[in-house]
């Protein structure tokens, strides 16, 4: 007997949510929140911003859902909604704002990554985690909100480039090359990190 | 590359910024409350013709919508060239009991073809030019053709 492929939840919400059943969009919010507000909040630097824009992402999505043709997954639909939204959000903000950041969770401290961070930056090491945070935001900040976007997809959230690509409708030749762009950036902004 | 993944662990501690562990607890509660909220402030025609274009939508196939569409765009067009012609009635003349001149043409004597003359029955070019009141005689001329009949206004 052969095995049956897995079937990705999503699309059974999805097609609920299309015949007209709520709770199975409210299903997709609570999934895909915590990974939907990480994007726009590495993207904004400031958590009331991220709130709002994530209502509004959701409101959009909820309303476009019937246009949901399934020709890419609801992950890359949903993500790009909320990727959009959020450069359009940011060319329009500006640099009239000011960082709103979020604590960072104290198990950071038992993260091995973060441990061997530690271990081998003395600047790193040094300062103060608070110190470390706002400097990380402000050299985001400087990054275009393109170039954010991929950063923030890649780095932080630890997407691959094709996922990035489709998200973004560009190609993975132009993925790579905003992230190359957009280290060099950072790097200068975090000299004082670095850790050789 | 080294540089590239020293960026990397770096920007790594951003995952570690969280809100606080009852946002995302309460966020679809908020998200259902704005959702409300911004139904109670549209407009009542915009929910009825939302709910409208939702019928139609899952109750009728495109290509009955499409011919319903099509239908409609003929009748409105049918409509509209029946009134255009309503409006714009063909006028019957009746070229007979219309008053004519008399115009008499003079051959000259020189090439005498052996008719004392042609005559033609003609319209009257201008029948809305002749007087209209009881003067018998324009009230102005201008270079001695008749320019009104009308009386001069009481006030002069």
């Amino acid at each position: 007997m052969a095995d049956a492929a897995p079937v990705n939840p999503d699309i059974e919400l999805v097609a609920r949510t299309q015949e007209g059943d709520a709770r199975a969009f409210d299903d997709l919010v609570v999934k895909y929140t915590p990974r939907l507000y990480g994007l726009v909040y590495n993207m904004t630097s400031n958590h009331e911003d991220a709130n709002d824009l994530l209502q509004d992402v959701f409101a959009k999505a909820f309303r476009s859902i019937k246009g949901f043709r399934g020709k890419s997954s609801f992950y890359t639909w949903i993500h790009s909604i909320a990727v959009n939204m959020t450069i359009n959000f940011l060319k329009k903000r500006g640099r009239r704002f000011q960082m709103s950041l979020d604590d960072i969770d104290l198990n950071i401290q038992n993260d091995k990554e973060f441990i061997e961070l530690t271990a081998s930056s003395s600047p790193v090491r040094e300062a103060d985690l608070g110190e470390l945070q706002q400097k990380l935001n402000e050299s985001m900040l400087k990054l275009s909100p393109e170039h954010r976007a991929v950063v923030t997809m890649f780095d932080i959230q630890g997407m691959p480039h094709a996922e990035i690509s489709k998200i973004l409708g560009v190609s993975e030749g132009t993925v790579r090359s905003r992230l190359f762009y957009a280290h060099r950036q950072l790097q200068a902004h975090l000299e004082e990190f670095r850790i050789k | 590359m080294q540089d590239d993944d020293d960026i990397t662990k770096l920007l790594r501690i951003k995952r570690f910024e969280q809100p606080p562990p009852e946002y995302f607890e309460s966020f679809l509660q908020e998200f259902k409350d704005g959702q409300r909220a911004q139904l109670l402030m549209e407009p009542a025609w915009r929910i009825g013709w939302d709910r409208i274009c939702a019928f139609l939508g899952e109750h009728m196939p495109a290509r009955i919508g499409y011919g319903l569409a099509s239908t409609a765009v003929l009748v409105a067009a049918g409509f509209a060239s029946f009134n255009i012609l309503e409006t714009r009635p063909i006028e019957m003349v009746d070229v007979a009991s219309t008053p004519t001149h008399r115009l008499v043409v003079q051959e000259p004597e020189s090439l005498d073809f052996g008719n004392q003359g042609n005559q033609i029955q003609l319209p009257d070019p201008l029948p809305a030019m002749a007087p209209t009141t009881s003067f018998s005689t324009p009230r102005y001329v201008i270079g001695a053709q008749p320019a009104s009949y009308d009386e001069p206004p009481s006030s002069f």
